[in-house]
């Protein structure tokens, strides 16, 4: 803190209202022109920094968002919408808000960046930057399971990325009749919400136990050996639907051969299956326009430094949400939430010298067994070891009383209007 | 226990925590920071919702129940996660934020 600061603090200590709303600190001048600040990617991550930068530096700092899509459809509680328990609008949201907000928000998609000129590339236009956020999320390895592609997603959907692929499912899913079986190829680590696929298993039970079916069967083959929240998803499953979920680790199925789209069939090392609906979730890396401008290692996920979210191969540049390699961090909204709000911080106080804060950061995701049957997982994370570090968390226990799942499911109901207002406005 | 019940228990510790200058100079801007982590929660909160309102809350009554989540006193176990990590500085701070702060 320098002297400067302190002497404004003594001043703002006892100020009223109407002086928080405002930003605490006028931007030095920094040339002539305003620091520009552009955003690739209208989730939780770049939602949230957009709007946090405009916001808090009171106009100081000219901020761009470029997304490509006019409405966003969360993927968080699109499982509830799987269930029947919301509708999609009430999981779909605009940007009118954003822009209020201050934001210039620019509907298209970002082509390419020039890091070397500091522009983002969308289609003819040069968008330039002093500091960049990218945060576009994830894209598929169609090809990490054989047989599957981006064209037998139409068949066969994965429903990871938000939005007609989630009603293709619902679609597939309520046409089903008793005696089906339902399999969900599930991904390997690190993926997108990691107790997403099993939450998802469980509003599948749900809708096919309300429909009353008695022969139908859930199976997920699974790449890995444990999940997470794994021994209350599966009492909640033998306690909601006995029976009808079999779920498989390697060594149960000895492999993942491939599906065929055309038939439906499944084929593991030890077994087959003919699906009346098939659920691949592939294998996961980060968005295109990070992998193209290598922001990305190998392993196909951008590095950061954890007391900031900037890139390790460039200092003008953030890297957010579930493109990032965030340490002990899921791939939640929650998380990328919360990565945006460091970066808006260190951003702020480059750009316009307002006051750094040591980064930290929270996550807690919530997961629907069956109605007013709620789970969650969550914690402390802070930068430690070279990564963003996990402190010792919490998670649901087996046999824990009703009135508590109850309470959990009503808190995510709370956290997912809370958020939306985050990221949205 | 619920969140009412702690409330007389804590008193004590809250009156000498007033009594501290850590209050009296309850840095605003840190608070400010802070307070972004509770927004993804508390930011849309009302009178009748589960994840309650915190927006104006009374210092006293705020300091005393992030207190009782800290040492458990109050059982549920993302308030006690959240409050784990906030030092008497942090939490003072953020209740000077909040009790004026407006949505
Ligand atoms: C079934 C399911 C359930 C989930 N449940 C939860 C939950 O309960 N809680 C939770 O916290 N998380 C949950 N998640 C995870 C959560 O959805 C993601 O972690 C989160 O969306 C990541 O945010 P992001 O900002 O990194 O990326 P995204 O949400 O993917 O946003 C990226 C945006 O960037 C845009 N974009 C990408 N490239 C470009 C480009 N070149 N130009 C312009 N725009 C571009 C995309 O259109 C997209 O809108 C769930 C996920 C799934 C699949
Ligand atoms: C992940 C969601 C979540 C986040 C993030 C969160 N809270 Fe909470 N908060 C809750 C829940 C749930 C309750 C109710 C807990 C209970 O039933 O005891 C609560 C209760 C409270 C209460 C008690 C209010 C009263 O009148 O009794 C206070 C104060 C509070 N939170 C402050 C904060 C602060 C400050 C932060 C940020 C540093 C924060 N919370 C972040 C979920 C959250």
């Amino acid at each position: 803190m320098t002297d400067m600061t302190r002497r404004n603090f003594g001043l703002l200590a006892g100020a009223s209202l109407a002086t928080l709303s405002t930003p605490l600190f006028a931007p030095t001048a920094f040339g002539q022109a305003k620091p520009k600040v552009v955003v690739i990617g209208g989730g939780p991550g770049g939602g949230t920094v957009a709007r946090y930068l405009a916001k808090d530096s009171g106009g100081a700092i000219d901020v761009t968002l470029i997304e490509q899509q006019k409405t966003f459809t969360t993927c968080f509680f699109s499982n509830l919408y799987v269930g029947g328990f919301r509708d999609y609008k009430s999981i779909t949201h605009n940007y009118d808000k954003v822009k209020k907000a201050g934001v210039k928000v620019v509907h298209a998609m970002a082509t390419a960046i020039d890091r070397d000129k500091k522009q983002v590339v969308v289609g003819k236009q040069r968008i330039p930057y002093d500091r960049l956020v990218v945060a576009p999320g994830i894209d598929l390895k169609f090809d990490s399971v054989p047989g599957y592609s981006e064209a037998a997603a139409s068949i066969m959907p994965h429903a990871w990325k938000p939005g007609p692929q989630t009603q293709l499912l619902v679609k597939k899913l309520n046409a089903l009749k008793d005696g089906d079986t339902i399999v969900m190829i599930a991904p390997p680590n690190p993926f997108r919400c990691p107790p997403g696929p099993y939450e998802r298993v469980s509003m599948f039970a749900h809708v096919l136990k309300k429909k009353g079916h008695k022969k139908s069967k859930i199976i997920v083959i699974d790449p890995k050996p444990a999940f997470s929240k794994q021994a209350v998803f599966m009492e909640g499953w033998e306690k909601h639907y006995p029976g009808m979920i079999e779920w498989q680790d390697p060594k149960m199925h000895g492999g993942i051969k491939g599906v065929d789209p055309k038939t439906g069939v499944v084929k593991t090392d030890f077994a087959e299956y003919k699906a009346a609906l098939c659920n691949v979730i592939p294998a996961q890396m980060a968005g295109k326009i990070a992998r193209d401008a290598n922001l990305a290692n190998q392993t196909g996920w951008c590095e950061i430094h954890p007391e900031s979210m900037k890139s390790k191969v460039d200092p003008n540049i953030f890297v957010l949400g579930d493109a990032s390699i965030a340490g002990d961090m899921p791939k939640s909204a929650f998380s990328a939430n919360s990565q945006a709000k460091v970066a808006a911080m260190v951003i702020r106080s480059e750009l316009t010298q307002s006051r750094a804060f040591p980064a930290r950061y929270s996550n807690t995701c919530w997961s629907l067994i069956a109605p007013d049957d709620d789970i969650k997982v969550g914690g402390n994370f802070e930068p430690g070891d070279g990564k963003i570090k996990a402190a010792p968390g919490f998670v649901s226990q087996k046999g824990e009383s009703a009135d508590i799942r109850k309470q959990n499911y009503k808190e995510s109901v709370d956290w997912y209007n809370g958020i939306v207002a985050d990221i949205f406005g | 226990m619920t969140r009412r019940v702690v409330r007389g228990a804590a008193l004590a510790a809250a009156a000498a925590f007033f009594a501290s200058a850590e209050l009296r100079a309850a840095d605003l801007e840190l608070g400010r920071y802070l307070a972004t982590e509770c927004m993804t929660c508390h930011g849309t909160a009302s009178a009748t919702s589960t994840i309650p309102n915190i927006f104006g809350l009374g210092e006293g009554h705020f300091v005393e129940v992030i207190r009782a989540y800290r040492v458990k006193a109050l059982p549920n176990p993302i308030m006690q996660s959240i409050a784990e990590r906030l030092t008497d500085e942090d939490i003072a701070a953020l209740a000077a934020y909040f009790q004026t702060a407006k949505k």
